[in-house]
């Protein structure tokens, strides 16, 4: 592209009077790190770097897969006939919408040791996963070294966001006090998901970001959206009491990053020689197997007894084993691999 | 007295599919209760050792229950309680 005007590209946003030409140099300017790339993600890192961020750092374990099709704007067959990372696939999509963006894609798994480093020099930080440990991390993360960041989430034909400035707004543990145990609320492969849903929702993040990034921080929604496109419905709770929780909220008002530190969360271990890995997920309490096995049921078969749950599952042609103990720790057969395991552990196990 | 209670789609089998119901109580505590009571597979999906889930939040009218007086809340005739809880996929 000939671009005499390297910002008449922007000219439609920047007319817009609270973006303006000012607004648009310090989106040039800004650096966004975004966590995850799937619905969500792939609808923020389009919005973003159309819009005009100066770097987009990608971080994504997964790879592009036929069911990703239905919502997951950027990819298409081709990224699944190739096989490509979903943070590659995208990368080179974002690339032939804005190659003035600097797209760092990143094909790991986040946890406790390398989203600090992830996360690091980003103005904002975006949720486009699909789990609460993820998000807890973020929270952690966020709160620690002063960085805003937007929660979205999607299931069904519901969705929320909402908007944490460290030290302004309430931080995701001020309204969510826990994550849930796994299997205690769907997930988009058990409970099924749909695309506006999802689209929505990142939309109303991706705005977040614009107004943060461009100086209007001012602007930003203080409050819980809550939307159902089936049902019709769009709500805004009033969360700004909860800021801090009075002093009780462990993460932004006591500043114990108990995610980060790993007192919560996920740990794998590969089973070697048996084509299994170990994913134990602390949790506090048991699970209730009769409620995970009807939730499963619709994704394959499910068997169990007091002690376990089995459920099999053909997943692109793999069959997978999951034996899943009332402890939440499941050994997932039909992988070595510890990123593939909490990826199906996060599927249909969920957080 | 009758007072709305919002359910949220993980709850929905537990009511028979019904996205409200209606009870009675004059406080946030006594209409739970009354929820259970007409809907008893509720109070698994709601309660742990008798307190709400943690990532289970309780809106009276928009207002969060934590900010005014929690399970006594003072509820109204009509009054609209919605029970939110945290969404995570993406």
């Amino acid at each position: 592209m000939i671009d005499t005007n390297p910002l008449e590209r922007y000219s439609r946003q920047m007319r817009f009077p609270a973006l303006g030409k000012a607004g648009q140099e310090k989106l040039l300017a800004s650096r966004v790190t975004l966590c995850g790339c799937g619905a969500l993600g792939t609808v923020l890192a389009n919005i973003l770097v159309r819009a005009g961020v100066g770097f987009l750092r990608v971080i994504d374990r997964d790879f592009v897969e036929p069911s990703n099709l239905q919502r997951q704007v950027l990819f298409d067959e081709s990224d699944v006939t190739n096989n490509l990372p979903k943070a590659e696939a995208a990368a080179i999509k974002l690339r032939q919408i804005n190659s003035t963006v600097t797209i760092e894609p990143i094909v790991a798994d986040i946890n406790r040791t390398n989203i600090e480093d992830f996360c690091h020099g980003a103005d904002v930080i975006l949720d486009g996963s699909d789990n609460f440990e993820i998000r807890y991390l973020i929270n952690d993360v966020a709160i620690k070294h002063n960085i805003p960041w937007v929660y979205g989430g999607a299931v069904g034909s519901q969705g929320m966001t909402m908007t944490i400035i460290p030290g302004q707004t309430p931080c995701l543990r001020c309204v969510f006090e826990a994550a849930p145990a796994p299997g205690e609320t769907g997930t988009c492969e058990t409970a099924g998901v749909l695309a506006p849903a999802v689209q929505i929702v990142a939309s109303y993040q991706a705005t977040e970001a614009i107004k943060l990034l461009s100086g209007n921080a001012a602007a930003i929604n203080r409050e819980l959206v809550i939307l159902d496109v089936w049902e019709n419905t769009h709500r805004r709770v009033k969360i700004a009491p909860l800021a801090g929780r009075k002093g009780a909220c462990p993460c932004c008002a006591q500043r114990n990053f108990e995610w980060l530190d790993g007192e919560h969360g996920t740990q794998t271990t590969a089973l070697c020689g048996r084509n299994a890995v170990q994913v134990s997920h602390r949790v506090k309490g048991k699970l209730d197997f009769a409620y995970l096995a009807s939730v499963l049921k619709n994704s394959g078969t499910v068997t169990y007894n007091k002690f376990l749950l089995k459920f099999h599952l053909i997943e692109n042609g793999s069959p997978y084993e999951f034996t899943v103990f009332e402890d939440g720790r499941a050994i997932i057969k039909g992988t070595d691999e510890p990123e593939k395991a909490r990826t199906l552990y996060a599927k249909y196990v969920g957080h | 007295m009758a007072i709305t209670i919002q359910i949220p789609p993980p709850m929905r089998e537990q009511t028979g599919g019904k996205a409200e119901v209606v009870v009675t109580g004059a406080t946030v505590q006594a209409a739970l209760e009354d929820l259970i009571r007409q809907y008893p597979g509720t109070a698994t999906k709601l309660l742990e050792n008798g307190k709400i889930r943690p990532y289970i939040n309780v809106f009276v009218n928009d207002e969060d229950i934590r900010y005014l007086d929690d399970m006594d809340t003072k509820l109204t005739d009509g009054v609209v309680v919605a029970l939110i809880p945290a969404v995570a996929g993406g």
